[in-house]
């Protein structure tokens, strides 16, 4: 009876756990994983302004967060091949469910909610045999597992929710990995990365797949505007100087569009693309380079190359006004197009994740 | 032109990052480092670069040989800053326009056949070809026009002729253009850091610069060694660098020497200095054979010293960063060295 103590537990934990809405909370508007200047790591919530609303510590390296469409709940995922994630009351830093992998599974680092928050969708790596899950939980009864289904490919990272329905698109990498050998990347040269479309039962709706010659370009994550065209971004696998477009564009039902800049500025993106972003009034699209120092800025609609902005080891982008907020790896948020300014003795991982 | 965000900032913050390490004076490093290593490695390019230039003038011929001197002078000294990609090299795209390499999709000879096929009137002027493609300008379209039989020959001898100093007169420009930014304000910014400046803390100005001392060895890694070694089933020595003009081997060990005199200004008198600066000199010991374009690749024998060197510099990457980090306190490249 394992499964229903384990019910019972997560109704009982829910029902002493006070639900306090984001507002309550100083209404943070972005989570964001960082290290703090003495090796710990956290989670941060930053206002619109770029202000520090929350600081919660985390056991290890984060990645991404999915926050809670209602209740100040963020779920905080290691990064790969981590396997765990947390899920923690933003109101007071409490961890309100700590989610186990299931054997045989490691996260990837992403996940999100369901159009009614009852439900948790995580990507994770079924490794013995290289096959994409998504996770499903309860987010309703302290994060019970429900099931699972496939990603639709290798090496889900990034998956999202189309806006007003229960349609879900995941990033599948295409690259296999397995804990035993950390991080290495196994299968490169028959790596097929693909975006798939999937219902809330896990039913492939569409699966796009990028041209042969493009193969060794991993999509990894992904943004959707408020009509449900998805950006997705890729990382390059072969050498930086032969990368092809790192951004694509793509309507459900439709056939996939690309995005390049001119030859210098996309060569210095170093065939990496970290975040990619829609700015906040969804007239324009980004992605973010790392490695590059800069943020590339695309036409939403014709995908016309609009320009690039810099900072050291830009990675986290968000929305912002009508324009968008920007996380660096020394502690600098700054904007793009809109006035913000700040700065933490914090390094920012990866994503900026609006709440 | 890419703006920098953190350049641009309008609002002063409050919140001052960690001191730096104790025992380290990093403001004093990130000087040494600007003033003995930055500053004199662009002035000498941009003097060696005008050099170039004035040779092509006096004479355009591929083979005279003031004029190849003069490529190979300040083809060095352009080596010998090619690790410092940040600041003003990448204004305007300028260090792509000096070294558009590698080119996989043989976009520079590609295009340069077609100025000279209809010789375009941009060829016939400097400030109109460097307006051109940054595929067709810099030292490696140069190395084609002064080393490769194909391009020595092809078209009209006048057009060429003008080619070779147009794209001199660029290469002259652009180093110019840099030295004088790093005089004007960059050097001030890296060593003085302050809110309205590129770099906030000193902590970003010592990282920005070991970042370069790693991502310099890390392209001698992987474009300058492995590109020519590709497989052992398949080795690729026309794709070493400036293989044509045999200057392949030569690059590297100048990347290494500039690379080991960024780290030592960095490092100072910190105990990692004379260790690291060991660390450097075995690699470079292991850079002397005799095989200037990395023919080798194509014989077992060779190749293995081509491949041990690889090895030696990809070690050396891991050592340097991991000491120096550790020495100076400051961490580089959160996100850009270990993406997800």
């Amino acid at each position: 009876m394992t499964s229903r103590r384990r019910f019972m537990t997560g109704a009982l934990a829910a029902s002493v756990v006070p639900v306090r809405s984001w507002a309550a909370i100083g209404d943070p508007q972005y989570l964001s994983a960082a290290r703090r200047s003495d090796g710990t790591f956290v989670l941060v919530g930053l206002r619109s302004d770029a202000t520090l609303a929350f600081e919660m510590p985390l056991p290890a390296r984060g990645h991404a967060a999915a926050a809670h469409p209602e209740r100040a709940e963020a779920v905080a995922f290691a990064r790969r091949p981590g396997t765990y994630a947390i899920v923690l009351d933003c109101s007071d830093g409490s961890i309100l469910a700590r989610l186990e992998a299931p054997r045989g599974r490691h996260f990837y680092g992403h996940g999100v909610f369901s159009k009614d928050g009852a439900r948790l969708y995580t990507t994770e790596n079924n490794y013995e045999s290289a096959a994409g899950v998504i996770g499903v939980w309860d987010a309703g009864n302290g994060y019970r597992r429900l099931g699972e289904f496939s990603s639709g490919g290798v090496g889900p990272h990034e998956v999202l929710r189309l806006p007003g329905k229960e349609m879900l698109v995941v990033a599948n990498g295409g690259i296999h990995t397995h804990p035993e050998s950390g991080r290495e990347k196994l299968n490169l040269r028959h790596m097929r990365p693909n975006l798939t479309y999937l219902d809330g039962k896990g039913t492939v709706v569409q699966r796009v797949q990028i041209r042969d010659d493009w193969h060794l370009n991993s999509i990894r994550h992904l943004a959707v505007d408020a009509s449900g065209q998805v950006g997705f971004a890729m990382q390059w696998q072969g050498e930086f100087w032969d990368a092809p477009p790192l951004l694509g564009l793509h309507r459900l039902g439709e056939t996939a569009r690309f995005c390049m800049s001119p030859e210098a500025v996309h060569l210095g993106m170093k065939g990496y693309a970290g975040s990619v972003a829609y700015c906040g009034s969804g007239m324009w699209i980004a992605i973010s380079s790392p490695r590059g120092g800069y943020v590339e800025r695309f036409d939403a609609l014709s995908g016309a190359y609009l320009g690039a902005v810099g900072a050291a080891d830009v990675c986290g982008i968000s929305g912002a006004g009508m324009g968008m907020m920007a996380t660096t790896g020394d502690g600098h948020v700054v904007g793009i197009q809109t006035k913000i300014a700040a700065f933490h003795p914090l390094a920012f991982d990866n994503h900026l994740v609006a709440i | 032109m890419i703006r920098s965000l953190v350049l641009s900032l309008l609002v002063m913050v409050s919140g001052a990052a960690k001191a730096a390490a104790q025992d380290v004076d990093l403001s004093a490093r990130v000087t040494a480092a600007v003033e003995q290593h930055v500053l004199p490695s662009y002035a000498r390019f941009a003097t060696s670069a005008r050099d170039l230039s004035r040779a092509a003038y006096t004479n355009c011929n591929a083979e005279d040989e003031a004029l190849r001197g003069a490529y190979h002078a300040a083809f060095d000294d352009w080596v010998r800053v090619s690790h410092l990609r940040f600041g003003p090299s990448e204004t305007d795209n300028r260090a792509f326009a000096l070294a558009f390499w590698p080119d996989s999709r043989s976009k520079t000879p590609k295009a340069l056949a077609g100025l000279i096929a209809e010789e375009v009137p941009a060829g016939l002027e400097a400030a109109e070809l460097m307006q051109q493609s940054i595929a067709v300008q810099g030292f490696y379209a140069l190395d084609y026009l002064l080393y490769d039989p194909t391009y020595m020959t092809m078209g009209a001898p006048e057009y060429r002729c003008e080619l070779i100093r147009n794209l001199s007169e660029g290469i002259a420009v652009r180093a110019e253009e840099i030295d004088g930014d790093w005089g004007q304000y960059y050097a001030a910014q890296m060593i003085a850091p302050s809110k309205s400046g590129a770099y906030h803390t000193t902590n970003e100005a010592a990282g920005e610069l070991l970042k370069a001392v790693a991502t310099g060895l890390q392209f001698t890694e992987e474009a300058r060694l492995a590109r020519p070694l590709g497989t052992f089933d398949r080795p690729r020595p026309k794709r070493a660098e400036a293989w044509r003009s045999g200057r392949s081997l030569r690059h590297v060990v100048l990347s290494l020497e500039a690379t080991r005199d960024l780290t030592a200004a960095l490092a100072g008198e910190t105990s990692v200095a004379a260790r690291l600066d060991g660390a450097f000199e075995t690699v470079l010991n292991n850079a002397t054979f005799d095989d200037p374009a990395f023919a080798g690749v194509k014989e077992p024998i060779a190749r293995l010293t081509i491949e041990s060197l690889q090895q030696y510099v990809n070690a050396l990457r891991e050592q340097v960063v991991a000491e120096m980090t550790v020495a100076l306190d400051v961490s580089i490249g959160f996100n850009a060295l270990d993406g997800d």
